[in-house]
Protein backbone atom coordinates (compact mmCIF):
# COMPACT_ATOMS: atom_id res chain seq x y z
CA UNK A 1 0.00 0.00 0.00
CA UNK A 2 1.61 3.45 -1.16
CA UNK A 3 -0.55 6.91 0.15
CA UNK A 4 -0.43 10.12 -2.13
CA UNK A 5 0.78 12.61 0.32
CA UNK A 6 1.94 16.19 0.29
CA UNK A 7 4.52 17.21 2.97
CA UNK A 8 4.92 21.17 3.22
CA UNK A 9 8.14 21.36 5.16
CA UNK A 10 9.88 25.21 5.72
CA UNK A 11 7.24 26.23 2.96
CA UNK A 12 7.83 24.27 0.38
CA UNK A 13 5.40 21.52 -0.76
CA UNK A 14 6.63 18.00 -1.19
CA UNK A 15 4.22 15.67 -3.03
CA UNK A 16 5.34 12.24 -2.24
CA UNK A 17 4.15 8.36 -1.89
CA UNK A 18 5.04 6.77 1.30
CA UNK A 19 3.81 3.95 2.76
CA UNK A 20 1.99 3.69 6.08
CA UNK A 21 5.14 2.60 8.35
CA UNK A 22 7.88 5.21 6.81
CA UNK A 23 8.96 7.30 9.63
CA UNK A 24 8.31 11.14 9.34
CA UNK A 25 12.39 11.74 10.44
CA UNK A 26 13.48 8.74 8.47
CA UNK A 27 11.23 10.57 4.94
CA UNK A 28 12.65 14.59 6.08
CA UNK A 29 16.43 13.27 6.11
CA UNK A 30 16.62 10.20 3.49
CA UNK A 31 14.23 11.42 0.89
CA UNK A 32 14.01 15.28 1.03
CA UNK A 33 17.90 15.82 2.29
CA UNK A 34 16.91 17.26 5.13
CA UNK A 35 19.97 16.34 7.52
CA UNK A 36 19.12 18.67 10.48
CA UNK A 37 16.87 16.15 12.14
CA UNK A 38 18.39 13.89 14.08
CA UNK A 39 17.71 10.65 14.99
CA UNK A 40 18.83 9.59 18.45
CA UNK A 41 17.07 7.22 20.74
CA UNK A 42 14.59 6.24 18.06
CA UNK A 43 11.88 5.85 21.16
CA UNK A 44 10.94 9.02 21.68
CA UNK A 45 13.00 9.64 24.92
CA UNK A 46 15.48 12.06 23.80
CA UNK A 47 14.30 15.07 21.41
CA UNK A 48 16.99 14.94 19.01
CA UNK A 49 14.23 14.53 16.02
CA UNK A 50 12.26 17.21 17.30
CA UNK A 51 10.19 19.34 14.44
CA UNK A 52 7.74 21.79 14.70
CA UNK A 53 4.16 20.59 13.37
CA UNK A 54 1.59 23.50 12.91
CA UNK A 55 3.90 25.75 15.00
CA UNK A 56 4.34 22.84 18.14
CA UNK A 57 7.37 20.50 18.80
CA UNK A 58 6.98 17.10 18.23
CA UNK A 59 8.85 13.98 18.19
CA UNK A 60 9.58 12.92 14.35
CA UNK A 61 10.59 9.72 15.36
CA UNK A 62 7.15 8.76 16.77
CA UNK A 63 5.13 10.44 13.52
CA UNK A 64 4.08 7.91 11.00
CA UNK A 65 5.14 10.43 7.63
CA UNK A 66 1.25 9.74 6.31
CA UNK A 67 -0.02 11.54 9.66
CA UNK A 68 1.59 14.80 8.58
CA UNK A 69 -0.26 14.98 5.37
CA UNK A 70 -1.08 18.72 4.08
CA UNK A 71 0.57 19.94 8.11
CA UNK A 72 2.57 22.60 8.17
CA UNK A 73 6.79 21.29 9.74
CA UNK A 74 9.49 23.39 10.19
CA UNK A 75 12.82 21.51 10.71
CA UNK A 76 15.94 23.70 11.48
CA UNK A 77 16.76 24.44 7.85
CA UNK A 78 13.79 26.37 7.55
CA UNK A 79 14.91 29.04 10.32
CA UNK A 80 17.53 30.88 8.27
CA UNK A 81 16.03 33.49 6.61
CA UNK A 82 17.27 35.25 3.30
CA UNK A 83 20.61 34.40 4.48
CA UNK A 84 20.88 35.46 8.34
CA UNK A 85 20.10 33.17 10.74
CA UNK A 86 17.43 32.96 13.72
CA UNK A 87 18.11 34.78 16.71
CA UNK A 88 17.85 31.16 18.46
CA UNK A 89 20.03 30.24 15.92
CA UNK A 90 22.77 32.97 16.33
CA UNK A 91 22.77 32.74 20.45
CA UNK A 92 23.42 29.35 20.83
CA UNK A 93 26.79 30.10 18.51
CA UNK A 94 27.10 33.72 20.77
CA UNK A 95 26.31 31.76 23.84
CA UNK A 96 28.55 28.67 23.63
CA UNK A 97 25.74 26.73 23.50
CA UNK A 98 26.59 24.01 21.00
CA UNK A 99 29.20 21.85 21.67
CA UNK A 100 29.08 18.06 19.99
CA UNK A 101 25.91 19.99 17.93
CA UNK A 102 23.92 16.92 17.84
CA UNK A 103 20.81 18.08 20.22
CA UNK A 104 21.22 21.19 18.50
CA UNK A 105 18.44 21.45 16.04
CA UNK A 106 15.70 19.81 18.24
CA UNK A 107 16.98 21.82 21.11
CA UNK A 108 16.20 25.24 19.17
CA UNK A 109 12.74 23.76 17.34
CA UNK A 110 11.93 22.98 21.19
CA UNK A 111 12.69 26.76 21.87
CA UNK A 112 11.18 28.61 18.59
CA UNK A 113 8.24 26.86 19.82
CA UNK A 114 8.00 28.30 23.45
CA UNK A 115 9.18 31.91 22.09
CA UNK A 116 6.53 31.52 19.66
CA UNK A 117 3.71 31.55 22.10
CA UNK A 118 5.31 32.96 25.31
CA UNK A 119 8.37 35.62 23.74
CA UNK A 120 9.03 36.53 27.52
CA UNK A 121 9.56 33.30 29.49
CA UNK A 122 10.54 32.82 32.57
CA UNK A 123 14.00 30.55 33.13
CA UNK A 124 11.58 27.76 35.13
CA UNK A 125 9.10 27.68 31.38
CA UNK A 126 12.48 27.36 29.29
CA UNK A 127 13.44 24.26 31.24
CA UNK A 128 10.01 23.05 30.94
CA UNK A 129 10.33 23.57 27.66
CA UNK A 130 13.11 22.00 26.63
CA UNK A 131 12.73 18.96 29.16
CA UNK A 132 12.13 16.69 26.75
CA UNK A 133 15.68 17.43 24.94
CA UNK A 134 18.46 15.81 26.15
CA UNK A 135 21.92 17.07 25.82
CA UNK A 136 24.83 15.29 26.88
CA UNK A 137 27.91 17.77 26.83
CA UNK A 138 27.24 21.10 26.09
CA UNK A 139 25.12 21.48 29.43
CA UNK A 140 21.96 22.75 29.93
CA UNK A 141 23.07 26.44 31.74
CA UNK A 142 24.71 27.93 28.33
CA UNK A 143 21.36 26.16 26.44
CA UNK A 144 19.12 27.96 28.82
CA UNK A 145 21.30 31.80 28.72
CA UNK A 146 21.33 31.25 24.36
CA UNK A 147 17.45 30.79 25.13
CA UNK A 148 17.09 33.68 27.66
CA UNK A 149 19.43 35.98 25.15
CA UNK A 150 17.32 35.00 22.32
CA UNK A 151 14.21 36.37 23.57
CA UNK A 152 15.95 39.34 24.49
CA UNK A 153 17.15 39.95 21.08
CA UNK A 154 13.42 38.91 19.36
CA UNK A 155 12.34 41.87 21.47
CA UNK A 156 15.16 44.51 20.57
CA UNK A 157 14.24 43.50 17.28
CA UNK A 158 10.46 43.87 17.44
CA UNK A 159 11.09 47.31 18.70
CA UNK A 160 13.69 48.33 15.61
CA UNK A 161 10.85 47.47 13.00
CA UNK A 162 8.19 48.94 14.90
CA UNK B 1 14.12 -7.73 13.28
CA UNK B 2 13.48 -4.47 15.76
CA UNK B 3 14.77 -1.51 15.21
CA UNK B 4 14.37 1.76 16.88
CA UNK B 5 15.03 3.71 13.01
CA UNK B 6 12.79 2.31 10.98
CA UNK B 7 9.59 -0.24 11.17
CA UNK B 8 10.17 -3.42 8.80
CA UNK B 9 6.23 -5.01 9.63
CA UNK B 10 4.24 -3.75 6.64
CA UNK B 11 0.65 -2.76 7.39
CA UNK B 12 -2.39 -0.82 5.79
CA UNK B 13 -3.54 2.36 7.29
CA UNK B 14 -6.71 4.24 7.11
CA UNK B 15 -7.37 7.84 7.38
CA UNK B 16 -11.23 8.28 8.78
CA UNK B 17 -12.57 11.38 8.85
CA UNK B 18 -15.13 10.39 10.96
CA UNK B 19 -16.20 8.27 13.83
CA UNK B 20 -18.55 6.40 12.03
CA UNK B 21 -15.78 5.63 9.08
CA UNK B 22 -13.00 4.79 11.84
CA UNK B 23 -15.63 1.87 13.16
CA UNK B 24 -15.72 0.34 10.07
CA UNK B 25 -12.03 0.56 9.41
CA UNK B 26 -11.73 -1.24 13.06
CA UNK B 27 -14.01 -4.31 12.23
CA UNK B 28 -11.25 -5.43 10.27
CA UNK B 29 -9.17 -8.42 12.09
CA UNK B 30 -6.24 -6.65 13.31
CA UNK B 31 -7.01 -3.44 12.79
CA UNK B 32 -5.81 -1.45 15.78
CA UNK B 33 -6.42 2.70 16.76
CA UNK B 34 -3.37 5.06 16.04
CA UNK B 35 -3.78 8.40 18.08
CA UNK B 36 -0.77 10.09 19.20
CA UNK B 37 1.67 7.16 18.55
CA UNK B 38 4.01 7.94 21.20
CA UNK B 39 3.08 4.42 22.90
CA UNK B 40 1.64 2.32 19.79
CA UNK B 41 4.99 3.31 17.36
CA UNK B 42 7.51 2.22 19.62
CA UNK B 43 5.52 -0.78 20.20
CA UNK B 44 5.59 -1.74 16.90
CA UNK B 45 9.34 -0.85 16.88
CA UNK B 46 9.91 -3.29 19.56
CA UNK B 47 7.48 -6.11 17.71
CA UNK B 48 5.33 -5.88 20.64
CA UNK B 49 2.46 -5.59 18.35
CA UNK B 50 1.53 -6.37 15.02
CA UNK B 51 -1.33 -4.69 13.48
CA UNK B 52 -2.53 -5.22 9.92
CA UNK B 53 -4.38 -1.87 9.90
CA UNK B 54 -3.57 1.54 12.00
CA UNK B 55 -6.68 3.26 11.74
CA UNK B 56 -5.19 7.24 12.46
CA UNK B 57 -8.35 9.01 14.22
CA UNK B 58 -6.41 12.51 15.11
CA UNK B 59 -7.93 13.77 11.39
CA UNK B 60 -11.41 13.48 13.01
CA UNK B 61 -12.35 16.83 14.21
CA UNK B 62 -15.45 15.69 15.96
CA UNK B 63 -13.49 14.02 18.41
CA UNK B 64 -10.67 17.02 19.02
CA UNK B 65 -12.43 18.68 22.41
CA UNK B 66 -12.61 19.57 25.71
CA UNK B 67 -15.78 21.12 26.68
CA UNK B 68 -17.41 21.75 29.80
CA UNK B 69 -21.18 20.73 29.61
CA UNK B 70 -23.85 20.79 31.84
CA UNK B 71 -22.28 19.86 35.34
CA UNK B 72 -19.35 17.64 33.32
CA UNK B 73 -16.11 17.78 31.36
CA UNK B 74 -15.91 16.26 28.12
CA UNK B 75 -12.62 14.76 26.82
CA UNK B 76 -12.68 13.91 23.25
CA UNK B 77 -10.40 10.82 22.30
CA UNK B 78 -8.80 13.41 20.09
CA UNK B 79 -7.78 15.52 22.83
CA UNK B 80 -3.87 16.20 22.99
CA UNK B 81 -2.63 16.09 26.95
CA UNK B 82 -1.50 19.44 26.16
CA UNK B 83 -4.65 20.75 24.94
CA UNK B 84 -6.17 19.32 28.01
CA UNK B 85 -3.75 20.77 30.61
CA UNK B 86 -3.49 24.00 29.35
CA UNK B 87 -7.72 24.32 28.81
CA UNK B 88 -8.84 27.47 30.78
CA UNK B 89 -11.50 25.51 32.34
CA UNK B 90 -9.39 22.22 33.32
CA UNK B 91 -7.18 24.42 35.24
CA UNK B 92 -9.41 26.01 37.15
CA UNK B 93 -11.37 22.96 37.82
CA UNK B 94 -9.17 20.53 37.81
CA UNK B 95 -6.24 21.42 39.17
CA UNK B 96 -4.68 17.51 39.79
CA UNK B 97 -5.27 16.70 36.82
CA UNK B 98 -3.20 19.38 34.92
CA UNK B 99 -0.66 18.17 37.79
CA UNK B 100 -0.90 14.17 36.87
CA UNK B 101 -0.43 15.86 32.80
CA UNK B 102 2.57 17.46 33.32
CA UNK B 103 4.72 15.51 34.74
CA UNK B 104 4.20 12.79 31.55
CA UNK B 105 7.23 13.13 29.09
CA UNK B 106 8.51 16.34 27.27
CA UNK B 107 6.52 18.81 26.02
CA UNK B 108 6.70 17.10 22.41
CA UNK B 109 5.17 13.78 23.61
CA UNK B 110 2.61 16.17 25.90
CA UNK B 111 1.87 17.94 22.22
CA UNK B 112 1.22 14.32 20.55
CA UNK B 113 -0.40 12.01 23.12
CA UNK B 114 -3.81 11.72 23.92
CA UNK B 115 -5.48 11.26 27.44
CA UNK B 116 -7.48 8.23 25.77
CA UNK B 117 -4.34 6.97 24.37
CA UNK B 118 -2.94 6.91 27.98
CA UNK B 119 -6.08 5.00 29.22
CA UNK B 120 -6.07 2.82 26.32
CA UNK B 121 -2.41 1.68 26.54
CA UNK B 122 -3.44 0.64 30.08
CA UNK B 123 -0.18 0.77 31.45
CA UNK B 124 -0.13 -0.06 35.23
CA UNK B 125 2.50 3.01 36.35
CA UNK B 126 0.77 5.70 34.02
CA UNK B 127 0.21 8.46 35.29
CA UNK B 128 -3.39 9.61 34.47
CA UNK B 129 -5.97 6.87 35.81
CA UNK B 130 -5.43 7.27 39.49
CA UNK B 131 -6.67 10.97 39.48
CA UNK B 132 -9.21 10.13 36.59
CA UNK B 133 -10.43 7.38 38.95
CA UNK B 134 -10.42 9.46 42.23
CA UNK B 135 -12.56 11.95 39.98
CA UNK B 136 -15.05 9.68 39.09
CA UNK B 137 -14.56 9.52 35.13
CA UNK B 138 -16.26 7.13 32.96
CA UNK B 139 -15.12 6.09 29.64
CA UNK B 140 -16.99 6.10 26.48
CA UNK B 141 -16.72 3.22 24.25
CA UNK B 142 -18.16 2.96 20.90
CA UNK B 143 -18.13 -0.03 17.57
CA UNK B 144 -18.91 -3.57 17.81
CA UNK B 145 -22.53 -3.53 17.89
CA UNK B 146 -23.40 -4.45 14.10
CA UNK B 147 -27.23 -3.69 14.95
CA UNK B 148 -26.10 0.10 15.88
CA UNK B 149 -21.97 0.80 15.49
CA UNK B 150 -22.34 3.86 16.35
CA UNK B 151 -23.91 3.31 20.05
CA UNK B 152 -22.26 4.63 23.13
CA UNK B 153 -21.67 2.65 26.08
CA UNK B 154 -20.45 4.22 29.22
CA UNK B 155 -18.26 2.64 31.77
CA UNK B 156 -16.58 3.71 35.30
CA UNK B 157 -13.17 3.92 34.73
CA UNK B 158 -12.73 1.12 37.30
CA UNK B 159 -14.03 -1.19 34.96
CA UNK B 160 -11.71 -0.60 31.91
CA UNK B 161 -8.26 -1.79 33.29
CA UNK B 162 -8.51 -5.37 32.85
CA UNK B 163 -4.58 -6.21 33.31
CA UNK B 164 -0.93 -5.14 32.99
CA UNK B 165 -1.42 -3.41 29.24
CA UNK B 166 -4.90 -4.96 28.87
CA UNK B 167 -8.35 -2.83 28.84
CA UNK B 168 -12.21 -4.68 28.31
CA UNK B 169 -12.18 -2.83 25.08
CA UNK B 170 -12.59 -5.73 22.05
CA UNK B 171 -11.85 -5.81 18.52
CA UNK B 172 -13.87 -3.21 16.67
CA UNK B 173 -14.17 -0.95 19.75
CA UNK B 174 -12.69 1.91 20.64
CA UNK B 175 -13.10 5.09 23.11
CA UNK B 176 -14.73 7.96 21.80
CA UNK B 177 -14.44 10.29 24.90
CA UNK B 178 -13.83 10.43 28.92
CA UNK B 179 -16.12 12.46 30.65
CA UNK B 180 -15.64 13.86 34.18
CA UNK B 181 -18.60 15.08 36.71
CA UNK B 182 -17.22 19.18 37.77
CA UNK B 183 -16.56 18.92 41.24
CA UNK B 184 -18.40 20.19 43.71
CA UNK B 185 -17.58 22.78 46.04
CA UNK B 186 -15.48 21.72 49.29
CA UNK B 187 -13.99 19.25 47.13
CA UNK B 188 -10.31 19.00 47.05
CA UNK B 189 -7.67 16.49 44.59
CA UNK B 190 -4.28 15.67 44.75
CA UNK B 191 -1.51 13.86 42.84
CA UNK B 192 1.73 12.61 44.12
CA UNK B 193 4.49 10.56 41.74
CA UNK B 194 8.05 9.14 42.65
CA UNK B 195 10.25 8.42 39.98
CA UNK B 196 14.07 8.48 39.16
CA UNK B 197 14.07 11.57 36.79
CA UNK B 198 11.54 13.62 35.86
CA UNK B 199 11.22 11.82 32.28
CA UNK B 200 10.74 8.39 33.78
CA UNK B 201 7.72 6.18 34.13
CA UNK B 202 6.44 6.51 38.08
CA UNK B 203 7.73 3.82 40.36
CA UNK B 204 4.45 4.82 42.21
CA UNK B 205 1.90 6.91 41.68
CA UNK B 206 -0.78 7.89 43.60
CA UNK B 207 -4.32 10.76 43.64
CA UNK B 208 -6.47 11.46 46.11
CA UNK B 209 -10.03 13.09 46.48
CA UNK B 210 -11.92 14.17 49.23
CA UNK B 211 -15.48 15.95 49.66
CA UNK B 212 -15.58 17.62 53.03
CA UNK B 213 -18.61 18.69 55.22
CA UNK B 214 -17.20 21.21 58.09
CA UNK B 215 -14.06 19.62 59.98
CA UNK B 216 -15.24 16.14 58.46
CA UNK B 217 -14.40 14.07 55.70
CA UNK B 218 -17.65 13.20 53.86
CA UNK B 219 -16.33 11.40 51.05
CA UNK B 220 -12.57 10.10 50.06
CA UNK B 221 -11.33 8.52 46.91
CA UNK B 222 -7.91 7.18 46.82
CA UNK B 223 -6.21 5.74 43.82
CA UNK B 224 -2.56 4.54 43.32
CA UNK B 225 -1.08 3.16 40.11
CA UNK B 226 2.29 1.18 39.28
CA UNK B 227 1.32 -1.36 42.66
CA UNK B 228 -1.03 -3.73 41.28
CA UNK B 229 -1.90 -5.38 37.75
CA UNK B 230 -3.93 -2.65 37.02
CA UNK B 231 -4.27 1.12 38.27
CA UNK B 232 -6.46 0.75 42.03
CA UNK B 233 -8.68 2.42 44.16
CA UNK B 234 -7.98 1.73 48.21
CA UNK B 235 -11.19 1.02 49.78
CA UNK B 236 -9.76 0.52 52.64
CA UNK B 237 -8.39 3.87 53.78
CA UNK B 238 -11.44 5.42 51.72
CA UNK B 239 -13.61 3.41 54.31
CA UNK B 240 -11.44 4.56 57.20
CA UNK B 241 -12.25 8.03 56.42
CA UNK B 242 -15.39 8.21 55.59
CA UNK B 243 -17.88 10.14 58.23
CA UNK B 244 -14.08 10.86 60.08
CA UNK B 245 -13.19 14.45 61.74
CA UNK B 246 -10.33 15.38 59.29
CA UNK B 247 -6.78 15.04 61.26
CA UNK B 248 -3.30 14.90 61.11
CA UNK B 249 -3.77 11.91 63.15
CA UNK B 250 -6.60 10.20 61.59
CA UNK B 251 -4.88 10.27 57.89
CA UNK B 252 -1.37 8.96 59.33
CA UNK B 253 -3.31 6.33 60.33
CA UNK B 254 -5.83 5.89 57.56
CA UNK B 255 -2.35 5.82 55.00
CA UNK B 256 -1.17 2.90 56.61
CA UNK B 257 -3.90 0.68 55.47
CA UNK B 258 -2.78 1.28 52.53
CA UNK B 259 -1.36 -2.21 52.51
CA UNK B 260 -4.15 -3.94 52.78
CA UNK B 261 -5.15 -2.25 49.26
CA UNK B 262 -1.94 -2.79 46.54
CA UNK B 263 0.08 -5.56 44.96
CA UNK B 264 3.23 -4.86 44.25
CA UNK B 265 5.91 -6.52 42.44
CA UNK B 266 9.75 -6.32 41.84
CA UNK B 267 10.59 -4.63 38.53
CA UNK B 268 12.73 -2.39 36.49
CA UNK B 269 11.85 0.37 38.27
CA UNK B 270 11.55 -0.45 41.99
CA UNK B 271 10.97 -3.40 44.45
CA UNK B 272 7.92 -4.31 46.11
CA UNK B 273 8.90 -3.54 49.50
CA UNK B 274 9.85 0.08 48.55
CA UNK B 275 6.81 0.16 46.82
CA UNK B 276 4.83 -0.73 49.96
CA UNK B 277 6.90 1.16 52.34
CA UNK B 278 6.39 4.26 50.63
CA UNK B 279 2.82 4.09 49.56
CA UNK B 280 1.55 5.12 52.78
CA UNK B 281 3.09 8.24 53.08
CA UNK B 282 2.96 8.90 49.23
CA UNK B 283 -1.26 8.55 50.52
CA UNK B 284 -0.59 10.98 53.31
CA UNK B 285 0.52 13.64 50.95
CA UNK B 286 -2.11 13.67 48.73
CA UNK B 287 -4.47 12.72 51.52
CA UNK B 288 -2.91 16.12 53.27
CA UNK B 289 -3.35 18.33 49.85
CA UNK B 290 -6.44 17.25 48.99
CA UNK B 291 -8.08 17.88 52.59
CA UNK B 292 -6.25 21.55 52.26
CA UNK B 293 -7.73 21.92 48.77
CA UNK B 294 -11.11 21.06 49.81
CA UNK B 295 -11.36 24.64 51.86
CA UNK B 296 -11.65 26.40 48.39
CA UNK B 297 -9.02 29.39 46.99
CA UNK B 298 -7.95 31.76 50.24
Amino acid sequence: MKIAITLKVNGKDYPLEVKPNEILLNVLRDRLGLMGTKYGCGIGECGACTVLLEGRAILSCQTLAFTADGKRITTIEGLEKNGSLDPLQQAFIDEGAVQCGYCTPGMILSAKALLDVKPDPTNEEIKQAIRGNLCRCTGYTNIVRAIRTASVAIKDQGRKTK
Amino acid sequence: MSSTRVISLDFECSTPRSLDEALEALNEEGAQVLAGGTDLINNIKTNAVEPRRLVYILGIADLDYVTVQGNSLSIGAGARLGDIEHHRQVVSRFPALCEAIDVIGGTQIRNMATLAGNICNASPGADTPPILLVLDAEVEICGANDASPAQRNRLPLGGFFSGPKKTVLKQGQMVASMTLPLPPEHSGAAFRRLARVSLDIAKINCAAYIEREGDRIRLARIALGSVAPTPVRAPTIESALEGQKCSERLLRQASELVAEDIAPIDDVRSTAAYRRQIASLLVREALQEAWKRSRGKK
